[in-house]
């Protein structure tokens, strides 16, 4: 760390922990659901438990994303952060926005619209932290007018992702066109805005962690979101096949979507190229495995099982069936969850001063949410098997056909079990390192 | 190649591809009057469709195949159940099997059920490009010749889409309003099960039995082919 105010990360990044915990802990309420007569139907049922889910992995993702940001566009620009008050009001808002959601979500309050239930009040209270957090994030840019690649390809995806959530805000009296526009949301935030932070952020990790030429880096950042794009916006076209949209859209779609796992196998090549050609001896080798890592699964969950389900072929008897829940769950798993807990193991031991951070909980960490995410995104996918044949295939009844998927959402409850405890040992090691450090430095303050 | 070319192919090839999304989303719009009927998207329809997001429906449901996995997908909903079978189960959505997944009652008004009903028959008709397709095969039993276990299978799954199982009961399993239909096969012929599906009044000018006019010749034989196999 290198400025004080790269400090403000720090609450980012405890928020984030904590919600992705809780995120897990919906899921599990949500699996049983699946296995056994359901005893919260009339507290807590399917829809509401899975809106809070999903919209709490968003808000925890935001807060890694955005914690990232504070820390590293301050390096990249090499002065303070335009306005740390903003930036605390920013979080404070952000933060009251997702408790008054979650409360809201279980009184009912909601847009009822999948991943957008949030009542359009508060879509516009996230507009306002959003533009807040550009502005910040842009005065502070522009301060000292050193602009690189790493930041300028954030501070677009940042621009991307609240220019896109604008679409998800109106209310659209057409079923078909809703929809259209709800992917322009969901598939161009974490096909499009989403990778381009992604990208930016770990970018400039494996510069810091390798020491390889910042030119290099860059360039293949350049050339990495280049293809990213290209493939991914046409692909939102893997959306529009059975919506009610034309049918160009099956070849519009299917040949780019089939193209989106080009990208992050570069992305794999690139990162593995990194950090073999790394010029510096990494100290802090669990930032490794969880770049590497990342790299890897966000090709398996993202690109191996995207690809699985993209050409039209398999997706019209695939499409509204849990194949696409085990999709979801690998890929937000791979592509973005692991690569803000690298963003976090790399920037919270700065932070704090800590020149050797104890590995062991964040590697026990890594194996057992991997391993579980693997379970779960299998047996996901082997319930999605039968499902697509029984229903689809055969044209049983879909209560029938949830009879014989049983087995395999059981197998995902224990996954779902052991990700939860991967989860809880990631957040105590956070909490720890947030928490003990603070101490030292109050110390440290007392002696000077 | 350096970082200034790379920087270029990106910032061109993503205006392009821009562009031509734009474009297609542009001709997309054209489509769409004549793919959804916008004739028929109606205020009612609308308001419908506020009910629908107003109870969260869609966490659970499936529309378009979008939405929750939990529950069975709406799009043709109103072609395979029926209005009235809609209305009823809207009102009063309940399940004779206390092991299966069950849909909370949203408590909806008349005037709430008719919206949303209405909504549904707007859905049904969007052109989806054939999606949910057809099944390629109907589901087989062992024992029977092919085509009349595959015509049963068939009616089995006609017999639950239609919630016979809310009044009948089969091998202990499904309500009490009507009589236990275990062993119906040996008791009653092909005809005289057909007439009391499509008209009870025929059989039993006192029974309490619904008729079910909108079941297609093909979906009548089927269950009844399921029927006769209780014995």
């Amino acid at each position: 760390m290198t400025y004080e105010s790269q400090k403000i990360a720090l609450k980012y990044f405890v928020i984030s922990a904590i919600f992705f915990g809780l995120q897990v802990i919906l899921g599990i309420l949500l699996i049983l659901k699946y296995i056994w007569p359901d005893p919260l139907i009339g507290i807590l049922p399917f829809n509401t438990a899975r809106a809070i889910h999903t919209n709490l992995l968003v808000v925890w993702m935001i807060f890694g994303f955005m914690g990232g940001t504070y820390y590293v566009v301050p390096e990249e620009s090499q002065t303070e952060i335009y306005s740390k008050k903003l930036a605390n009001l920013q979080f404070w808002l952000l933060l009251l926005g997702g408790l008054v959601a979650v409360i809201g979500f279980l009184l009912g309050w909601t847009a009822g619209r999948p991943l957008l239930e949030l009542p359009v009040e508060l879509k516009w209270a996230i507009v306002l932290v959003a533009l807040i957090f550009i502005f910040n994030v842009f005065l502070t840019m522009i301060k000292t007018k050193k602009w690189t690649a790493i930041q300028g390809l954030l501070l677009g995806g940042i621009v991307m992702l609240a220019v896109m959530w604008l679409f998800g805000i109106p209310f659209f009296k057409n079923l078909t066109i809703d929809y259209y526009y709800w992917w322009w949301v969901i598939h161009l935030w974490v096909e499009g805005a989403w990778e381009l932070i992604a990208a930016s952020l770990m970018a400039f990790i494996l510069l810091k962690i390798t020491g390889v030429d910042r030119h290099i880096i860059e360039k293949w950042l350049y050339i990495e979101v280049a293809l990213v794009l290209f493939t991914g916006i046409i692909g939102t076209g893997h959306h529009y096949y059975w919506i009610g949209t034309p049918g160009y859209w099956l070849w519009w779609g299917g040949i780019f979507s089939a193209l989106e796992p080009v990208p992050i196998l570069f992305m794999v090549f690139d990162t593995l190229n990194h950090v073999r050609h790394g010029k510096i001896e990494v100290t802090n080798r669990l930032v490794l495995y969880w770049a590497v890592g990342c790299a890897i699964y966000h090709f398996i969950g993202a690109g191996v099982w995207g690809i699985a389900h993209t050409l039209p072929i398999v997706n019209r008897w695939t499409h509204g069936t849990q194949v696409t829940a085990s999709h979801g769950h690998m890929a937000f798993f791979g592509a973005y969850a692991m690569l803000i807990i690298t963003i976090i193991y790399y920037a919270l031991p700065k932070l704090k001063g800590v020149e050797k951070l104890s590995q062991r909980s964040g590697l026990w960490a890594f194996w057992i949410m991997t391993i579980s995410m693997t379970v779960m995104g299998l047996a996901f996918g082997a319930a999605g098997i039968i499902q697509s044949y029984m229903q689809r295939g055969l044209g049983m009844d879909f209560l029938t056909v949830q009879g014989f998927m049983k087995p395999w959402f059981k197998v995902v409850f224990f996954g779902g079990l052991g990700f939860f405890i991967g989860v809880l040992i990631y957040i105590f090691d956070i909490l720890k390192l947030a928490a003990t450090q603070t101490l030292k430095v109050e110390q440290t303050g007392l002696k000077s | 190649m350096g970082k200034k070319t790379a920087r270029n192919i990106f910032i061109w090839s993503t205006v392009i591809c821009t562009i031509v999304f734009i474009w297609l989303t542009i001709d997309t719009h054209s489509t769409i009057p004549k793919r959804t009927n916008t004739d028929k998207l109606t205020d009612e329809v609308v308001l419908g469709k506020r009910v629908w997001h107003k109870y969260n429906c869609n966490d659970c449901h499936t529309i378009l195949g979008i939405g929750g996995y939990y529950a069975p997908d709406m799009t043709k909903v109103y072609s395979s159940r029926g209005e009235s079978w809609l209305k009823a189960f809207l009102k009063n959505p309940q399940t004779p099997d206390p092991e299966r997944r069950k849909m909370p009652n949203q408590g909806l008004s008349e005037d709430e059920i008719n919206k949303l009903v209405a909504f549904l028959k707007w859905v049904d008709g969007i052109d989806t490009n054939e999606w949910p397709p057809k099944p390629v095969k109907v589901a087989k039993a062992p024992g029977v010749p092919v085509e009349e276990k595959a015509l049963a299978s068939k009616g089995k799954n006609l017999y639950y889409q239609n919630r016979c199982d809310l009044c009948h009961k089969i091998g202990g399993v499904g309500g009490t309003a009507g009589p236990d239909i275990s062993k119906v096969g040996s008791k009653r012929d092909k005809e005289w099960l057909t007439t009391q599906i499509k008209n009870p009044k025929a059989n039993n000018p006192n029974t309490g039995m619904p008729a079910f006019p909108n079941l297609s010749e093909d979906d009548l034989q089927a269950i009844v082919s399921f029927l006769m196999e209780q014995k």
